[in-house]
């Protein structure tokens, strides 16, 4: 998923909607996913009890792993959609 | 993606376009990256599993020799003894072998209260970090392993006992200090 900002090339000859229509929908893909994946590692890492501001090392390692599990799940499950779009 | 007018907006930056803290130009945000990038990684080393483990073994080690040194006052005495063995020395040689004699006595007490934290520490820091959760079970788990360690010389029965009983220690000192304080108004 590549993230916007890297300058697309104007020589269509100006903005198209299209282009901005793109970038409107994968700025909120990227938003929504960016809210799950916090709210869903929160709920799972984190216990209700605030002892300490910090995170312990318990923690940490829980929300790394929840991290990657995440993204992993999101790129298995668009490739077999594209998979199965293509098929 | 404008700035964070709005709380709650999703902080999401272009690569190499995250906003500089006030006060700093575009030429700084290489060492900004750099320093950055040595800050992660010492937070990273203060909390690894070595960088605990040394750090309880050398407490256990200061632990272990201040109360070596406290009771070296209580130590029983001989004076016949004492007596035979300073045959001929004057009073500085005298002092030196005292001295001598509760500087061993620190070292060795001081290896095994540091062998007992740094066991403890670095199971229970690596238990946490693969069940990846922080409750009382890590202090429990890491208690009997480390009992059962120390005490492995003595055969399976008293390994086994030494665990329980370390593992039932850890677990009151973890229960006092995870307790629930009453609420501050």
């Amino acid at each position: 998923m590549s993230f916007l900002g890297r300058g697309g090339s104007p020589n269509t000859g100006g903005v198209s909607m299209e282009k901005i229509e793109m970038a409107i929908t994968e700025l909120d893909t990227v938003t929504d996913f960016f809210n799950r994946m916090v709210q869903s590692c929160h709920a799972k890492c984190i216990s209700s009890r605030y002892a300490d501001a910090d995170l312990n090392k318990g923690e940490s390692v829980c929300i790394d792993r929840c991290v990657s599990k995440f993204n992993e799940v999101q790129k298995k499950v668009g490739e077999k959609l594209q998979a199965r779009g293509q098929a | 993606m404008s700035g964070n007018r709005f709380p709650g907006q999703v902080p999401i930056w272009a690569p190499g376009k995250e906003p500089l803290p006030p006060g700093l130009t575009e030429e700084d945000r290489a060492a900004l990256d750099q320093q950055k990038k040595w800050e992660n990684y010492a937070a990273m080393g203060m909390e690894s599993c070595a960088t605990k483990t040394v750090m309880a073994g050398t407490m256990g080690f200061g632990i272990g020799a201040f109360f070596s040194l406290m009771s070296a006052s209580f130590a029983y005495e001989d004076p016949y003894l004492r007596q035979q063995t300073q045959v001929g020395m004057n009073t500085t040689q005298k002092a030196g072998q005292v001295f001598r004699e509760m500087g061993k006595g620190m070292w060795s007490s001081g290896k095994g209260f540091g062998k007992v934290g740094a066991l403890f520490a670095g199971i229970e820091c690596v238990v946490e970090g693969y069940r990846a959760k922080n409750d009382i079970y890590n202090s429990v788990a890491s208690g009997f392993l480390a009992g059962g360690i120390l005490a492995r010389s003595s055969g399976p029965k008293a390994a086994f006992g030494g665990g329980m009983a370390f593992a039932a220690f850890s677990a009151a000192i973890d229960l006092f200090l995870r307790r629930e304080t009453p609420e501050e108004d």
